[in-house]
């Protein structure tokens, strides 16, 4: 038999090794090897390389990891509301009909209907929808913000009627933040059944800031935005960045303190952090 | 309780099926994972992110491949997009100046990397091909599936990513011939 030419041999050694040849292409192969030395000690070389590529120290999966993905299954779920979600198989005479009947049911009942699911929505929403915040703040801050505000009822108050209206939470709505952020507005919001408050601050002309505090046994949906543990300062929390802002949340046992900014995680933003989260351990975890 | 009827009950919107989907495969999908980003908080991101989209395409799974090698084409998916976006250039410029250090290198021995820090120096997708060769141990075909490339073209891609990872390794790695001492017969 003619031995095959070792470059051919060499492209093969790699599938010998992973036991991916049929019987006969490795009796051809381990006969060349016999014969030939060099392609015997690149036959060791790859051997040797794989055995490394296989070793390594053992993974322990988080602890935490099947608890954060049952929570987002939660949050998911939750953002779907009722019998609109169900997708009906139906033929489509029986649709036809569906829809008609549908359409009469609707006309009928129109504003009771629409009244009770609104009410049935809110006091139900376990999750804060950040995504409709996120995704208009690069064209419109202070409209994005409003429009956060006004889906969650939100009505503006005194600063100094905060703490009452919301005596759950833990947090601070200085008149300035450091770094020359003057207060414009409170409001008081509800998510839920729990108050929350969001303040916003402006620096200059246009320069722009919101704070947003509120209980963490609310789950935050971020849409297709990804949220990332992050490190601002002393403190630890999670972020979200759209375009050039950036919505950091810090979590203690009683609030979820979220600022949402253009400012530079290195050099600005920590004080702030501090300004208005003042108890906020440094090392806090994430609660959701 | 059989693949077919975990996959049934998952479809179902049974977390205890879910649960037991995650616990029969959490260890390989981390893994990969962690080698893939070396990074323990990136690990943990993109293994939520593997198991949120699977559990929300569960009914679109067709069965051609198995339950696992799905899963690690979800996993390898997610990893490489994540490194390549954006948000990892900075590492990806950090493995490029490594690897063009190795490139100029004129004393070979002086800058040769370990294993972990050699793969780390590949591109994303020599990575995946190696961790699922030789830490997942999947077969040719499965990594075809877990890639989504073609089967006949796997044993290539193999053979060129050991080929660069070699040529980042300590010389413990480097054949007689590398090292000037083999001519082969003419």
């Amino acid at each position: 038999m003619a031995s095959m030419a070792c470059d051919t041999i060499r492209e093969q050694l790699g599938a010998l090794i992973d036991g991916e040849l049929s019987a006969g292409e490795r009796a051809a192969l381990e006969s060349h090897l016999r014969l030939c030395p060099d392609c015997a000690v690149e036959h060791d070389a790859l051997t040797k390389l794989a055995a490394g590529l296989a070793e390594c120290a053992p993974v322990t999966v988080p602890e935490t990891l099947w608890p954060a993905i049952e929570s987002a299954l939660d949050a998911r779920r939750s953002v779907r509301t009722g019998w609109f979600a169900r997708r009906h198989a139906w033929r489509p005479v029986q649709r036809f009909w569906a829809v008609a009947a549908s359409v009469l049911f609707v006309v009928g009942l129109g504003i009771v209907a629409t009244s009770l699911l609104s009410s049935t929505t809110q006091s139900q929403a376990a999750t804060i929808d950040y995504n409709e915040l996120l995704s208009s703040i690069t064209i419109d801050p202070a409209g994005a913000f409003r429009s956060f505000v006004k889906r969650y009822q939100g009505t503006e108050i005194a600063a100094a009627d905060a703490a009452r209206l919301a005596p759950e939470l833990d947090f601070a709505i200085p008149s300035a933040l450091p770094n020359g952020f003057e207060r414009r507005a409170v409001y008081r919001v509800r998510f839920g059944s729990s108050p929350g408050i969001a303040a916003e601050y402006v620096r200059g002309a246009n320069e722009y800031l919101v704070t947003i505090f509120h209980p963490p046994v609310h789950r935050e949906d971020y849409g297709t935005h990804k949220d990332y543990p992050c490190v601002v300062g002393e403190h630890r929390g999670h972020a979200v960045e759209v375009g050039g802002w950036r919505l950091v949340h810090l979590t203690d046992p009683t609030t979820c303190h979220c600022v949402l900014s253009q400012l530079d995680p290195q050099t600005e933003l920590p004080a702030v952090l501090s300004a208005v989260a003042p108890h906020s351990p440094s090392g806090g975890e994430h609660g959701h | 309780m059989t693949e077919r009827e975990l996959l049934e009950q998952c479809r179902a919107g049974d977390p205890q099926a879910r649960h037991e989907l995650y616990t029969a495969t959490s260890d390989r999908v981390y893994r990969l994972l962690l080698r893939m980003t070396g990074n323990a908080d990136d690990a943990f991101d993109l293994a939520q992110e593997t198991y949120l989209k699977a559990f929300a395409a569960v009914d679109r799974f067709d069965g051609r491949a198995t339950l696992k090698t799905w899963l690690y084409r979800i996993a390898v998916n997610e990893a490489l997009q994540f490194l390549r976006s954006a948000r990892h250039e900075v590492a990806r410029q950090r493995d490029q100046a490594v690897g063009d250090r190795l490139d100029d290198a004129t004393d070979v021995v002086a800058v040769r990397l370990d294993m972990g820090a050699a793969l780390a120096a590949l591109s994303p997708d020599d990575r995946a091909i190696l961790l699922l060769r030789y830490q997942e141990d999947l077969d040719y075909r499965a990594i075809a599936d877990a890639i989504g490339c073609p089967a006949g073209t796997v044993a290539s891609r193999l053979n060129r990513a050991r080929e660069r990872l070699r040529g980042k390794l300590a010389p413990a790695y480097e054949t007689r011939e590398e090292s000037g001492e083999v001519r082969h017969p003419k």
